[in-house]
């Protein structure tokens, strides 16, 4: 994850302690013969001439390549090229060879012996063996970019979904009874209630819904309407006894239909397919419904727009509960993790250490796997993204902290214990001024990676804005995708550019 | 009367940073210490005020023990004893007003600290402490933004605040250039001659030491190698300085001994 917290050495130079690698080996002179002999065993050849490093090397190499040779037959990972695992075979015969070969002639006088063709061959070996293994396929990489343009330039490009028209919509509905009372009912008629003049009859009023357990079709119908607005698109819906719309649906299709110059149309259908709830008693009353869309009034921000930016206040939210919750556990922490306050006895020194490691591991596991452990510990909720960058929080900025207390001045703490001030003054007078900026700087900074960092933790379960992102992929909603995308890249950027401002104030 | 008997210091690595140091320095002096970097000099000033704790000896003032002196007494010994140093160890990040009322600490309630709150009489204190120091027009500034020599001003002010009878001065002016030095010491001998304030203060040159000493004593792997009356010293010639510097002795200006 993008989480480079400064911990590594400032001085940008490789550690000291290093073994020396590097240094070439004193050979000892002896005879290429046996040299060459031993040498059958790769690495043998060269600790008996006195360079055991590059021996360990050689062997180790060759030992390296055979068990990747074997692994390359054996795996079901990828398909081997056949031709392929001839050539990788031969590299590594060829590296076998050069190392007798190498053993045999630094035996005798050469001070070194081609280590380009050890290099070369190496390199070979595994650029050939980690092409097929991640299946790098250049021609699908060119060929099939264009796949991609559809998905691409919606999730570039979303804001169509953004907003919703605001629709001004004629809906005229007539009751259906079924099943059919003793009396059947010839036809029933809309009621008058709108200022078009519309009304629609259906006949007959009542009959047969189409019901999995008769496995009879609906009762035949006719819809007939007059009064609608001319020459636009009226749509067929239906309305349960429970209230519930739908679209009727024939294998498939929806009906609609489109009025005439009169503003008149018919329309023939089934009663629609419905499972009577078996607790049902009695007559149902249905209603068929006819909508027509009369005018576009207006835009709204569409209903997943506005998913995403709730979700989005939730996710800064839960950055901002995480880093605040780990600045409690992180404070007093990081004084238990500062070497110059730890130093002065074994027993605050194992401490020291203790804290460390514990600080160590948490970090080393990305939050990712915390936020799997959270939702398993509190269920899927913001909650548990939460607790997952509370922990890294507590463990990054524990040893952020710790490090800025174990690079104090400790000048100012001798000037003002000199004035005769006590502990408590001496830590508010000479301690926290020099420790409150960078503690600033670095929760700012925290904060920064933690909004990036619940974005990623909704894919787990660890709500947020990541959560509906990873459904919208899911469901293939490209544009609502796009739009969660887009709306987690400015706030980033925002973030990014606000801490890096306020944090510059603080150095 | 500042008396030091039988000094020593044994830091924990085993270093002796002092042995069996001994002098005596009257109200109102002006003592320069000297000896070279490493010989004791700021430990020993360290050991009068217990920054550094002594191993063993005494150090009496006004008939008091200090190396004797716990919590609440050692405190009160202290804030009557003010101390500049090399590195002036201000609060850099903090404004000049906060680092030179830090020098109130001792007076005041230490509840007070946690709302970082002082009272008005200590403000107005703070106030005339720098305009004494010639840096009214700086106090609301951070203490790193000053030039050197004003932030060693600022730590005058400091001291001035804890109503000092006795200025330790550890190597004031080693980070400041000749001009600085020479104003920094001259404010050190007002506070030294107009307000009676015994000053101990460890030099590195000459002719400060020359110019601006009544006593001196000196410095040589942490034993006391020399004691000298202000005539003694302003006798002494360059040759005498190597005996107790070893060669590396110098002036900050070139040329003679000062009168």
């Amino acid at each position: 994850m993008a989480d480079a917290p400064p911990d590594f050495n400032p001085s940008g130079g490789p550690p000291q302690d290093l073994p020396d690698l590097f240094t070439p080996e004193e050979t000892i002179k002896r005879n290429p013969i046996v040299t060459g002999l031993l040498a059958l065993i790769p690495g043998a050849g060269h600790a008996f001439i006195g360079r055991s490093r590059q021996g360990a090397g050689y062997f180790g190499l060759t030992v390296v390549m055979g068990l990747l040779l074997y692994w390359a037959q054996v795996t079901t990972e990828f398909e081997v090229f056949p031709g392929l695992w001839i050539v990788l075979l031969v590299v590594a015969i060829l590296f076998y060879v050069f190392t007798i070969f190498s053993a045999v002639s630094l035996a005798g006088d050469a001070e070194k012996f081609y280590p380009r063709i050890a290099l070369i061959l190496i390199l070979s070996f595994t650029y050939l063996l980690g092409w097929q293994a991640t299946e790098v396929n250049l021609q699908k990489f060119f060929t099939e970019f264009s796949d991609t343009f559809d998905t691409f330039s919606r999730i570039l490009w979303p804001w169509n979904a953004a907003i919703d028209p605001i629709e001004d919509v004629l809906v005229v509905s007539t009751p259906f009874l079924a099943p059919c009372p003793d009396d059947p009912i010839a036809s029933s008629m809309s009621e008058l209630d709108n200022e078009f003049g519309a009304q629609i009859t259906l006949e007959p009023g009542c009959g047969v819904m189409n019901e999995d357990r008769t496995e009879e079709p609906g009762t035949d119908l006719m819809l007939v309407g007059t009064g609608f607005v001319p020459n636009t698109e009226v749509v067929l819906w239906w309305e349960d006894p429970i209230g519930e719309d739908f679209r009727p649906n024939y294998d498939g299709e929806t009906l609609s239909v489109v009025t005439d110059a009169d503003g008149n149309f018919e329309l023939a259908f089934e009663a629609p397919r419905y499972n009577t709830p078996g607790q049902a008693v009695g007559i149902q009353e249905h209603e068929a419904v006819i909508r027509q869309l009369i005018d576009i009034t207006g835009y709204e921000l569409s209903e997943n727009f506005l998913l995403a930016l709730n979700r989005l206040i939730i996710t800064i939210f839960q950055a901002l509960m995480a880093t605040s919750f780990g600045i409690i556990f992180a404070f007093p922490i990081s004084f238990l993790a500062a070497r110059n306050l730890m130093w002065g006895s074994p027993l605050t020194r194992v401490i020291y250490y203790a804290v460390r490691f514990i600080m160590n591991v948490s970090r080393s596991i990305e939050p990712l796997i915390w936020a799997v452990i959270a939702v398993i510990w509190v269920g899927l909720s913001p909650f548990a993204g939460v607790i997952a960058l509370t922990i890294h929080t507590i463990a990054a900025l524990g040893k952020l902290y710790s490090e800025s207390i174990e690079s104090i001045d400790s000048g100012p703490i001798e000037a003002v214990t000199a004035t005769g001030a006590n502990g408590l003054q001496t830590i508010m007078y000479a301690i926290v001024p020099q420790i409150i900026p960078p503690y600033l700087s670095f929760t700012i900074y925290r904060w920064d990676i933690n909004v990036r960092m619940s974005t990623i933790l909704g894919f787990v379960g660890g709500g947020g804005i990541g959560q509906i992102l990873s459904q919208w992929i899911n469901q293939s909603l490209w544009s609502s995708a796009g739009i969660a995308v887009w709306m987690i890249a400015i706030t980033v950027s925002v973030l990014d550019y606000a801490s890096a401002e306020l944090r510059k104030r603080f150095v | 009367m500042l008396v030091v008997e039988n000094l020593s210091k044994v830091y924990d690595n085993g270093t002796a940073a002092l042995k069996d140091v001994s002098f005596q320095v009257p109200d109102g002096a002006f003592l320069g210490v000297i000896g070279l970097s490493g010989s004791g000099k700021s430990t020993l000033l360290r050991c009068i005020n217990r920054l550094i704790e002594p191993t063993s000896g005494r150090i009496i003032w006004d008939g008091v023990d200090i190396t004797e002196l716990r919590g609440e007494e050692l405190r009160k010994v202290r804030r009557k004893i003010g101390m500049i140093f090399q590195q002036f160890n201000l609060v850099k990040r903090s404004t000049v007003m906060v680092n030179v009322l830090s020098g109130r600490l001792g007076y005041t309630n230490p509840i007070y600290a946690l709302v970082n709150h002082f009272p008005k009489e200590d403000r107005d204190k703070a106030l005339a402490a720098l305009e004494r120091v010639g840096l009214s027009d700086k106090k609301d500034n951070r203490a790193d933004a000053l030039s050197g020599g004003q932030q060693q001003r600022v730590g005058i002010a400091r001291a001035l605040m804890q109503e000092p009878t006795m200025i330790l001065a550890d190597e004031p002016v080693a980070s400041l250039d000749p001009v600085l030095a020479h104003s920094i010491l001259d404010q050190l001998e007002v506070l030294n001659r107009e307000d009676g304030m015994t000053v101990l203060c460890s030099l590195h040159y000459l002719d400060l030491v020359q110019r601006y000493s009544t006593r001196v004593i000196g410095l040589r792997d942490g034993r006391l190698v020399y004691e000298g009356t202000r005539e003694e010293i302003r006798n002494m010639t360059d040759e005498d300085f190597k005996d107790i510097y070893g060669q590396e002795a110098e002036r900050i200006t070139p040329g003679s001994i000062m009168g």
